[in-house]
């Protein structure tokens, strides 16, 4: 029975340790979480058996293997994966050694540590959840472990966690900030990165807008522009191998120049993919921390993927004009042998249409008309001549075919075309007033450039194939892209959109004032609370101060609760002064007979005092519970004893 | 009131110095609670249990526990009578009012928890047929703890029917002296009068019964029982029957006291007895709940 009893605090302990590792199974190669718990699984089996634990020179090997084998699959043993790795793995090890309370408590302590382990990995609201969930267990199994009763102890939990919350918002607001994140730590190489690629062929495109993931959320200040006008850039490309596009150039200078056009303002949060964030076309000044370049991108100033959010204003629907050099425009009509057929059709689409909008305008009518179907999934074109294969056999494709054909017949027909890939379009969520603009939005177009105008015209032909693809969004251009319940062929009901929408506006709230919490915000806080005007140590401890003695207010409370004496105590403790400062030592433990008694030397009168003082305490305690008045006038009188004193 | 403090001199004139002894087994029996006196032979274990029912004036009847003892022994047990044809019932000795149990230890476990049923339950079945016993009913039941073979010592489910345990322990020397010069105390029971009737002894019962605990005290109580379970030496902490037989003592103290309400001092008075055989402490082992007494605070 007593064993069993003081085995329960160490299984909840294990348990704890269990909620801890187990999210690390999604960011760490499976098979090391998966051991750390098998070995967190064995030891409580040992626990339960009240087994002998293995010996040191069964350990040590078994640990040299594991080390080795964690080495073998990450390459390191440090940075953000490897360092994890190691830690939960000697975690696993450590659970064997454990034999004292001590050694609990420190497996407790380094569970604590590790909680927060899946944040350098992911800042999701989902995150932060199981964050408050495994700090809540490993709260739970420390009161288990110091002998506190199981009844009642996740309440305990639960009280404990909500005293230093408080503390831990404070600490969270005044804690400077950090210009980088404090996890930039080298990016392992096994973790593919979503978003767009570097080059473009059939199919790139199509395989990312199968995933639903958030890419990118904006809030535009004022009225947001039409569906149909939200082209967000992000990469361009300019050279074409008969198969697959990519960017050679790197993109050299190019003077621009903007006529006409509608501004609007806009702030966009996303996480960078190989530094660059979307930008919408087109953007006159580089937002803070990045630089504009040519072709209109923005990358920025630093490395890393996480969050970044900036402000930028567009020239919506503007002219943009580029002065091209002779060699630039050959650049941009060049291509790789092959695809005769569609060359021909080119030279003729020029012939009929004249200049370069002639041309343009011949090409989407035939992409309008001639039998082209915009489909997810297209056939394979196989052929050497994949352009002519799809121009007049297969007719069927997504985005990426059609940019990729219409910059083709467009440099075949000798004008400078090349291809822009970003995102077309957003969802707006009216529970959180913001466009949500989703991996399913990844989209290619065509910039052609006129020489008549100098300008790089922007030209759509899935818009031309697909009107609804831009003016609706791509989920309402493909059927099998409308959202369904698994099993039924029926459409989603409204109320899961609605859920679906708060939970976008969750994470939107939590990226803006958590995940967004930079120094720049942290600075404009301090200033509007008048802490100073910059975050310098003397401002840090200022609010901390400040913020410190706010957040222990709770505690303050809860303690003056617990300890909140009753007039009958304070009198109680008032006469026990008054007797030690005559030598006669009372404790807690002694009731009022027992006080009478130690002060049994006192003189005649002071002890008939205090007995008759005594006596009415007792009656008032455990007699019949007296009236404050009754309290208040023996409070009196127990402050009018004065011993010692003739 | 008047006949108690008689009742508490005549007891002290028969077993010298145990002054405290007499009035746990006094309060024990006010309390409605069976006594378990557990000590070496020739202390005055029976002269206390036999002291105890002659100045209560109770029905008075000893069993000397063997191993070969039969429940029967104890309960009674049916009898054909040839006159009438039928069975009747022979009341053994557990029907007086009270029963002191010698050496309850070594008799069988099937003695013993006949014997404790009858305690708890306060009447006899036998053969489908039940027969309740007298009122009062006290058992007073001695042991000897050095003496161990050959004995069965009690299960603590069954010592738990015991509201106390107290020992007597050798007498101080002053007490002997007078002890060895003194009469022959078999002599001096026979001189001792009843000063309380049964009737009176239950007045006195309901009396202690209905002395006031406030919630102060039962928090004082709580607190006890809050020690003895965190406390990491005992085997298992005190039971919420434990907490009120505990605080059932302490009335019964507090009114031998001569006061209607029950003090923190009662509760400290009657724990070590009322809480050792439950906590499985042996009677040396008493130390250990006297410091738990200085530890926890009153609240």
């Amino acid at each position: 029975m007593i064993k069993s009893l003081l085995r329960q605090g160490e299984m909840a302990v294990l348990l704890a340790l269990v909620l801890v590792i187990l999210p690390l199974l999604l960011f760490l190669p499976p098979w090391l979480p998966l051991l750390v718990l098998s070995m967190l699984a064995l030891r409580a089996a040992l626990l339960r058996r009240q087994a002998a634990m293995p010996s040191l020179y069964l350990l040590l090997p078994l640990l040299l293997l594991a080390v080795g084998g964690l080495w073998l699959s990450l390459n390191t043993l440090v940075g953000r994966e490897g360092g994890a790795a190691l830690l939960i793995l000697l975690l696993g090890f450590k659970s064997f050694e454990s034999r004292q309370q001590r050694d609990w408590q420190v497996l407790l302590a380094l569970g604590f540590f590790l909680a927060a382990m899946p944040l350098l990995f992911d800042q999701s609201p989902l995150a932060a959840v199981w964050l408050a969930i495994s700090l809540l267990a490993l709260t739970w199994a420390m009161l288990i472990l110091s002998g506190e009763m199981v009844e009642g102890s996740l309440r305990s939990a639960m009280q404990a966690l909500a005293l230093s919350l408080p503390l831990m918002l404070v600490l969270f607001v005044v804690m400077p900030r950090l210009p980088g994140p404090l996890w930039s730590m080298p990016h392992d190489q096994h973790v593919a990165s979503t978003g767009l690629s570097d080059s473009m062929e059939p199919g790139s495109i199509s395989q990312l807008v199968q995933q639903q993931e958030p890419a990118f959320s904006v809030v535009f200040a004022g009225q947001a522009p039409a569906v149909s006008e939200m082209y967000w850039r992000i990469m361009i490309f300019d050279d074409f191998d008969g198969r697959r596009w990519q960017n050679v150039r790197g993109l050299s200078s190019e003077t621009v120049q903007w006529q006409g056009g509608r501004l609007v303002s806009y702030s966009l949060t996303g996480k960078p993919s190989k530094s660059r964030l979307p930008l919408l076309e087109y953007t006159v000044t580089a937002p803070a921390g990045g630089v504009l370049e040519p072709g209109n991108l923005f990358k920025l100033a630093r490395d890393g993927d996480e969050l970044f959010r900036f402000q930028a204003q567009s020239l919506l629907a503007a002219h943009y004009r580029t002065v091209l050099s002779p060699a630039d425009q050959d650049f941009y009509r060049h291509l790789p042998p092959g695809n005769p057929a569609s060359r021909q059709l080119a030279q003729q689409w020029r012939a009929q249409g004249g200049d370069g909008a002639g041309f343009v305008r011949t090409a989407l009518q035939y992409f309008h008309l001639d039998g082209f179907a915009y489909t997810l999934k297209p056939p394979l074109l196989n052929s050497e001549d994949g352009i002519d294969e799809f121009m007049f056999s297969s007719r069927q494709g997504f985005c990426e075919h059609y940019a990729s054909a219409l910059a083709f017949m467009a440099r075949a027909a000798g004008l400078p075309a090349r291809i822009v890939t970003g995102y077309q379009g957003g969802q707006f969520n009216p529970v959180g007033q913001f466009w949500q603009v989703k991996s399913s939005d990844a989209h290619a177009w065509v910039e052609i450039w006129l020489a008549e105008t100098g300008e790089w015209l922007r030209v759509d032909p899935t818009a031309a194939v697909a009107p609804n693809r831009v003016a609706q969004g791509v989920s309402q251009s493909i059927p099998a892209m409308q959202p369904q319940l698994p099993g039924l062929g029926r459409s989603v009901p409204a109320w899961v959109l609605r859920v679906q929408q708060n939970w976008q506006a969750a994470g939107f709230a939590w990226q803006q004032w958590v995940v967004g919490y930079d120094a720049g915000r942290q600075l404009n806080l301090y200033r509007w609370l008048g802490l100073g005007e910059q975050v310098d140590s003397a401002a840090v401890l200022r609010a901390v101060l400040l913020g410190g003695g706010l957040a222990c207010l709770p505690l303050l409370l809860l303690w003056r609760r617990q300890h909140s004496v009753s007039p009958l105590q304070q009198g109680r403790h008032r006469l026990v002064q008054v007797l030690a400062a005559l030598k006669i030592v009372v404790v807690d433990s002694d009731g009022p007979l027992d006080i009478l008694n130690k002060a049994r030397r006192l003189p005649e009168s002071d002890y008939r005092q205090l007995k008759a003082l005594l006596k009415e305490y007792a009656a008032m305690r455990y007699r019949q519970p007296a009236g404050a008045q009754q309290v208040k006038q023996w409070l009196r009188r127990v402050k009018a004893f004065q011993p010692g004193r003739q | 009131m008047q006949s108690l403090s008689l009742a508490y001199r005549q007891l002290n004139t028969l077993i010298l110095g145990k002054p405290r002894a007499i009035r746990l087994a006094l309060a024990c029996l006010i309390a409605r609670g069976h006594l378990l006196i557990e000590d070496l032979p020739g202390v005055g274990k029976t002269t206390l249990a036999h002291g105890l029912a002659a100045v209560l004036g109770l029905h008075y009847q000893r069993v000397q526990f063997t191993s070969d003892l039969l429940p029967a022994d104890i309960l009674g047990v049916n009898i054909y009578q040839r006159e009438t044809g039928s069975f009747r019932f022979h009341q053994g000795p557990v029907f007086s009012q009270l029963l002191l149990a010698d050496e309850i230890n070594r008799a069988s476990p099937k003695v013993q928890s006949a014997l404790l049923e009858a305690m708890e339950e306060r009447q006899v079945s036998i053969d489908g047929e039940s027969h309740p016993l007298p009122t009062p009913f006290f058992v007073i039941a001695t042991q000897n703890p050095s003496e161990q073979l050959g004995t069965f010592p009690l299960p603590e489910s069954q010592l738990d029917r015991f509201l106390m345990r107290i020992s007597l322990g050798y007498p101080p020397p002053e007490a002997e002296r007078a002890l060895l010069l003194g009469q022959d105390r078999r002599t001096l029971l026979a001189d001792i009068s009843a000063g309380l009737t049964a009737a009176d002894l239950l007045l006195l019962q309901n009396k202690a019964a209905a002395l006031t605990v406030t919630p102060d005290l039962a928090d004082y109580v709580l607190a006890l029982l809050q020690a003895t379970r965190q406390e990491r030496s005992y085997l298992t902490g005190l039971s919420p029957r434990a907490g009120l037989a505990l605080l059932a003592a302490a009335r019964a103290w507090a009114l031998l006291e001569g006061r209607d309400h029950v003090l923190p001092e009662d509760v400290k008075a009657v724990f070590p007895h009322v809480a050792g055989h439950r906590l499985g402490l042996s009677g040396d082992a008493l130390g250990s709940l006297n410091k738990l007494l200085d530890h926890v605070a009153i609240p």
